[in-house]
């Protein structure tokens, strides 16, 4: 590996699991207070998080094994606000009931 | 109050003290990257560091017991059983830590040979206290497991939240008898090592803190216990389903067998998900509440605790925790900053939240409870930790590149890359923002011991802007 795709790598690793968290924050802000542009901001950062997925598997030196991994959990990352504030909302309801 | 209550208020001022000695320490050892003579054969770098670890793991512990003293009798509704115990045990902890302190600083080495491993210096990295120091930790962690143990048996009374903490104590104190080895072999002595360091970390400390939090959210916004004991079980679920195996990055370069390089790789890429989804509750709990809160002061650093532990262990992990990455990064101050980021998200924030939760009913101020300092200490504090780490980063980034990826890690590389002008640039931004974070310590100090004392009159609860 050399240094320039070592710091590219990494760097985009890192921004990758970064955007997934804004997804995350905006997402559940977003629906919190019913708020579309919030929303949609939301998805742009996934749309982003995406694209840094390509980016990994088309121009880094990782493993097959591991841009797959990183393609997979890249998609992973799509549905973890929804379930998680979907089970949320069911907790409260529940409760609430 | 319950007497185990006061133990508590005690275990935090111990705590918190020893947050002090650890940025005393932690400023110290930043020095030496500045000037590599500084006391030179006087007090040597690595006695700093020492401090600075070892400070740092009995301070989270401490405010960890306190808590959990705090917490339990609310939670049974009775005195902790063998309380007067627990109150001899804090005592001798305290005298264990100081005479610690005194030798690693006065005396700091001696031979090789079993006085020194018992009287002086254990010499394992981050468990480092001589041997009978570490003998007294089990003795009062054991304490510590039958307080609560045996309160909950005298109390005929078994929540969901109680028995994940029961749980979870059992391999507290049973990895801490990792800290006694008498393996020779030195890939042997560092895979059970690991078991300590990485399982108390990122195993019964998240899992821990995940109660502590589970409580405090109920305090602190008055969550019902339904909903955080099922998010309990389901945190602790996915925390040790990945973070058990997740232990394998640390065996990378260790001399272990190569399957380790997948497994570890594997189950620590999966670790920010977990993270992330509690990202989403905490953001959700703030907006379910409308961001209103009598404790401004403990909310902000509940919120803090979730970012932090995101982007400390989720984001700066993930981008060294793949083994092609992890084989420049190991080792460099890339580590450093990972770590520094993700101890204080995880934990740091966490005991100060509680601090604050506690000190709200101690003071006798349940509708307002605000300050102008805690802003400042919450400031300067996660100002000076960002900027620690931005640092760190960037050194560590240095030396990955430049004597790793380019020197092929020779000795000669290793200086190359110590004296690279982005390597000693980040080391004195280091230092600079370490010291804003010893402002901010002193913040929160003063913050700790006046807020709520001057409230007089009840003010209507508060809406945080968002």
């Amino acid at each position: 590996m050399t240094s320039a795709s070592l710091f590219a790598t990494s760097v985009a690793l890192g921004l990758l699991v970064l955007s997934g968290g804004a997804y995350g924050v905006l997402y559940t802000l977003g629906v919190a207070r019913s708020n579309p542009l919030l929303i949609r901001t939301s998805y742009a950062c996934y749309a982003g998080q995406l694209l840094l997925v390509l980016a990994v598997c088309w121009g880094s030196p990782l493993a097959s094994l591991w841009k797959l991994f990183i393609a997979v959990s890249g998609v992973a990352y799509g549905f973890i606000p929804p379930a998680t504030w979907r089970l949320l909302e069911t907790l409260h309801h529940n409760q609430a009931q | 109050m319950y007497r185990s209550q006061k133990l508590a208020l005690r275990y935090f001022v111990a705590a918190i003290t020893l947050f002090g000695v650890m940025t005393a320490a932690g400023l110290l050892s930043a020095l030496y990257y500045i000037d590599s003579s500084l006391l030179y054969n006087v007090f040597d770098f690595q006695m700093a560091k020492i401090l600075h670890i070892d400070t740092l793991v009995i301070w989270l512990l401490m405010g960890f017991i306190g808590a959990v003293y705090w917490f339990l009798p609310k939670e049974l509704g009775r005195e902790v059983v063998g309380i007067w115990i627990a109150e001899v045990l804090f005592y001798v902890f305290c005298a264990a830590v100081v005479i610690v302190a005194v030798v690693f600083i006065v005396v700091q080495y001696g031979g090789s040979n079993e006085f020194s491993m018992w009287f002086i210096n254990q010499g394992r990295k981050y468990v480092e206290a001589p041997r009978w120091a570490a003998v007294g930790v089990v003795v009062v962690v054991l304490a510590f497991v039958f307080n609560v143990t045996a309160t909950a048996w005298r109390a005929r009374k078994m929540t969901g939240l109680l028995g994940v903490l029961i749980l979870d104590l059992v391999p507290l104190a049973v990895l801490y008898l990792d800290a006694f080895p008498k393996i020779t072999n030195m890939s042997h002595d560092l895979y059970w090592w690991w078991w300590l360091v990485h399982m108390w970390v990122e195993a019964t400390w998240e899992v821990l803190i995940g109660c502590l939090m589970a409580w405090s959210l109920m305090e602190l916004m008055g969550t019902s216990r339904r909903i955080v004991e099922t998010w309990l079980y389901i945190e602790v679920m996915l925390v040790l389903g990945t973070g058990i195996l997740g232990l394998g990055h640390h065996y990378f370069w260790i001399g272990t067998p190569q399957y380790w390089l997948s497994i570890g790789g594997f189950f620590s890429a999966l670790e920010p998900l977990p993270l992330l989804g509690m990202v989403v509750h905490a953001v959700y709990d703030a907006g379910a509440n409308h961001m209103k809160t009598t404790n401004r002061p403990a909310f902000y650093w509940v919120l803090a605790e979730a970012f932090g532990n995101f982007i400390g262990a989720g984001v700066f992990g993930f981008m060294m925790t793949l083994p092609q990455i992890n084989l420049y990064s190991h080792g460099t101050q890339w580590t450093v900053s990972h770590g520094h980021f993700a101890f204080w998200g995880a934990y740091g924030c966490g005991v100060i939240a509680i601090m604050y939760l506690i000190l709200q009913r101690t003071r006798n101020a349940p509708e307002h409870f605000d300050s102008r300092a805690w802003k400042w200490g919450f400031g300067l504090l996660n100002l000076g930790l960002v900027g620690m780490v931005g640092g760190l980063l960037i050194a560590g980034i240095t030396q990955a590149i430049y004597e790793r990826a380019e020197g092929g890690s020779t000795l000669q590389a290793f200086v190359v890359a110590s004296e690279h002008p982005w390597f000693r640039s980040a080391m004195y931004a280091r230092f600079i923002f370490g010291l804003v974070f010893a402002l901010g310590y002193l913040a929160l100090v003063y913050d700790l011991l006046t807020i709520g004392r001057r409230v007089t009159v009840a003010a209507p609860a508060q809406t945080a802007p968002a």
